[in-house]
């Protein structure tokens, strides 16, 4: 089990130096540079008097991002521009050495506790609704009604976030119904309220997007409890125990411990789920999350926040991937860890 | 119930809807164009809307567009234009049906700025099938060769396919196609490899373990003791057994590529209004939804969730679950 884990971690950091220089070059390939968009953005505060200006400025500012090499002039390797990274991103600093790290980690700092909430809360839901209703369905497989929520199941399976957060948007929050908020975490003026009125209020304004962002996990844990499930009540042991007479509510425990316990290593395939629907639903209902900030980012081509963005997402999928075998291993004493 | 017993696939809704969907957005400029299929001006003759297949067609003869000609031939006269089954294009603008409800003119209607929905639609399901099709086929090729050889040679070879395929699936997908589509927006070609290479290791990780199960059966020993080369035991022997399990893969992928185009475009990023999508044209119902334009919305909504849905289906049925057996669809 140590070496093991050992084994793993070693190999996370292995996955981490391909991820983030996977994305480094594919970042790298954008045909418009950050410097000239940085220059582009800037125009209207600082006149050029002439392109040849304007080239230098461009220059000056490739050299501070550390573009281009500052005595030959000749733009560096990647790989070397990787290396600098690397070198900055070991101690927490993702971007150049000129690049504003405390803002870069403020704007995280303020992002992450809304991406947990909508996230954890999501997850709960996803995982409890998703369990109980793989049970319920995975015991009576073959009933009229079980086999119509299955069909339910899979028509809102291809349902996308974007679509399904639009028509809820439309139904609950504006063309139909004006029950809910569209959009924030707390409504104007509400620090003013008593604490009650703000924890009803926030939880007014999670509704939609948790909902939204709990139907994927929702989906394919049911699913795939129904049919661990059905496939346990399947096996010889649980004939056998009926066969001997012990009570029907020992069976079924027994049953259940055997067929949900495979959901431990779902974590894995659920995390990177929600890292891609933070990006959607939080761009939707115009929540300051992680997803926000990884799509601003994307759009102005915001190097740093992007490498750090995707660090973060791709250790918090890395470490759900352990964490699943362990609790795998943790539930099903067959499983051995190697 | 089994497979056996189920429907067989060619009595399902869900596979002549996939193969309409396949076909008309194939072909999609020959479904819904304004500029005709076949035309003969003055004696010359002309395929506009097979053009725009491959390229930019001309607009139409002279300065009149091919509507406007059409309209001007006199009754005998030899030249004559072939319409396309759906005579509107996704660009044609009209200003006199602007965010019309749907009628015998337009079927589904037209949009804010008087264009035929179900023109549009059409050419959405071109941008879906041209951007799935090649990524799925590209990712499905690549997928199977390296999973079948992984499988097959075992050892390190087995290793290192398997730490590639961990590797990428620790992507973050939708942030990694959401800069592609940022950066590559205007080839599609950037945007069908970023695809192709989140969706190898699906392919891959299913082949290495069928054909890792497989390799130590009886009938491979046989096949080698009888002198069968290497080759031909993979190619002949054990990939056609795990066909059904590659189209499961491949219908699971053509479905989450549909997802993703459609969020990309919905979210704004890509090649922008120019050219039709399902989700820009979701984006562009919800606006006007609040107006009481509902065939705005409805129409894009329907599609996108029928055929992702059908693709759900179809790959259930290729794995012959019991689950989705009695679902009508």
């Amino acid at each position: 089990m140590k070496r093991w884990l050992l084994v793993r971690l070693l190999w996370i950091v292995v996955t981490l130096l391909g991820i983030t220089f996977v994305t480094f070059v594919v970042v790298d390939q954008a045909p418009v540079d950050r410097a000239e968009l940085a220059i582009a953005r800037g125009a209207g505060e600082r006149a050029f008097a002439d392109a040849g200006a304007r080239e230098a400025a461009i220059l000056q500012l490739r050299i501070r991002y550390g573009m281009v090499d500052p005595v030959t002039l000749e733009p560096a390797p990647v790989w070397r521009r990787y290396w600098s990274w690397l070198c900055n991103a070991a101690t927490l600093r993702f971007g150049g050495p000129h690049d504003d790290h405390e803002a870069l980690w403020r704007r995280l700092a303020r992002a992450l506790p809304v991406t947990m909430w909508i996230g954890g809360l999501s997850l709960l839901v996803g995982l409890g609704l998703g369990v109980a209703l793989g049970v319920w369905l995975g015991l009576r497989m073959a009933s009229r009604r079980a086999r119509v929520v299955s069909s339910v199941l899979l028509v809102i399976a291809g349902i996308p976030e974007f679509l399904a957060a639009t028509l809820l948007l439309l139904a609950f929050s504006s063309a139909w119904l004006q029950w809910l908020p569209a959009s924030g975490l707390r409504s104007l003026g509400a620090e003013n309220w008593t604490l009650p009125w703000q924890l009803f209020d926030f939880a007014r304004h999670l509704v939609l997007p948790v909902l939204v962002m709990s139907t994927g996990p929702l989906v394919l844990v049911s699913r795939f409890v129904r049919d661990s499930v059905a496939r346990a009540a399947q096996a010889p042991f649980v004939a056998s125990m009926q066969a001997l007479g012990i009570d029907s509510a020992i069976v079924r425990a027994r049953l259940l411990r055997h067929g949900c316990a495979p959901v431990a290593t779902l974590a894995g395939s659920l995390l990177p789920m929600l890292v891609g629907g933070s990006i959607v639903v939080e761009n939707l209902f115009s929540l300051d999350g992680l997803g926000h900030l990884a799509f601003q980012a994307v759009t102005e081509q915001d190097q740093p926040m992007l490498m750090a963005i995707v660090v973060i997402g791709s250790v918090v999928t890395l470490a759900a991937f352990v964490i699943s075998d362990v609790l795998h291993r943790v539930i099903d004493a067959r499983v051995r860890l190697q | 119930m089994n497979a056996a017993t189920a429907r067989p696939l060619r009595k399902r809704f869900s596979a002549w809807l996939a193969m309409l969907v396949l076909v008309v957005g194939l072909f999609a400029p020959l479904v819904a164009n304004e500029v005709p299929l076949l035309a003969r001006v003055n004696g010359a003759w002309s395929f506009p809307a097979f053009v725009d297949l491959v390229g930019t067609p001309s607009p139409g003869p002279g300065d009149q567009s091919w509507k406007q000609w059409q309209t001007t031939l006199p009754a005998d006269s030899p030249d004559f234009v072939l319409m396309p089954p759906w005579p509107f294009g996704p660009g044609e603008t009209n200003a006199a049906c602007f965010r019309q409800r749907p009628s015998a003119a337009h079927w589904l209607g037209c949009d804010d700025t008087g264009r035929d929905v179900l023109a549009r639609l059409v050419h959405g399901a071109g941008a879906v099938v041209w951007l799935g099709l090649p990524a799925v086929l590209i990712g499905g090729l690549l997928g199977t060769l390296l999973g079948a050889w992984a499988g097959y040679r075992g050892r390190y070879v087995d290793t290192l396919v398997s730490r590639l395929i961990e590797l990428f699936v620790c992507f973050p997908t939708l942030l990694f196609l959401l800069f592609a589509a940022a950066f590559f927006g205007d080839s599609r070609l950037g945007l069908v490899l970023v695809m192709a290479s989140l969706f190898w290791t699906s392919f891959a990780r299913i082949v290495r373990g069928a054909i890792l199960s497989l390799r130590e059966r009886d009938f491979v020993h046989v096949a080698r003791g009888l002198g069968v080369s290497e080759w031909r035991i993979l190619t002949r022997h054990l990939l056609p057994q795990v066909w059904s399990q590659v189209g499961v893969t491949a219908a699971f992928c053509m479905a989450s590529a549909i997802v993703a185009e459609s969020t990309l475009s919905f979210l704004g990023i890509g090649p922008g209004d120019a050219v039709s999508s399902w989700g820009a044209m979701l984006r562009q119902g919800a606006e006007h939804a609040v107006v009481g334009a509902w065939h705005l919305w409805l129409w894009p909504t329907l599609a996108i969730v029928m055929v992702v849905v059908c693709c759900h289906v179809l790959a259930d049925r290729l794995r012959g679950d019991p689950e989705s057996s009695d679902v009508v669809i």
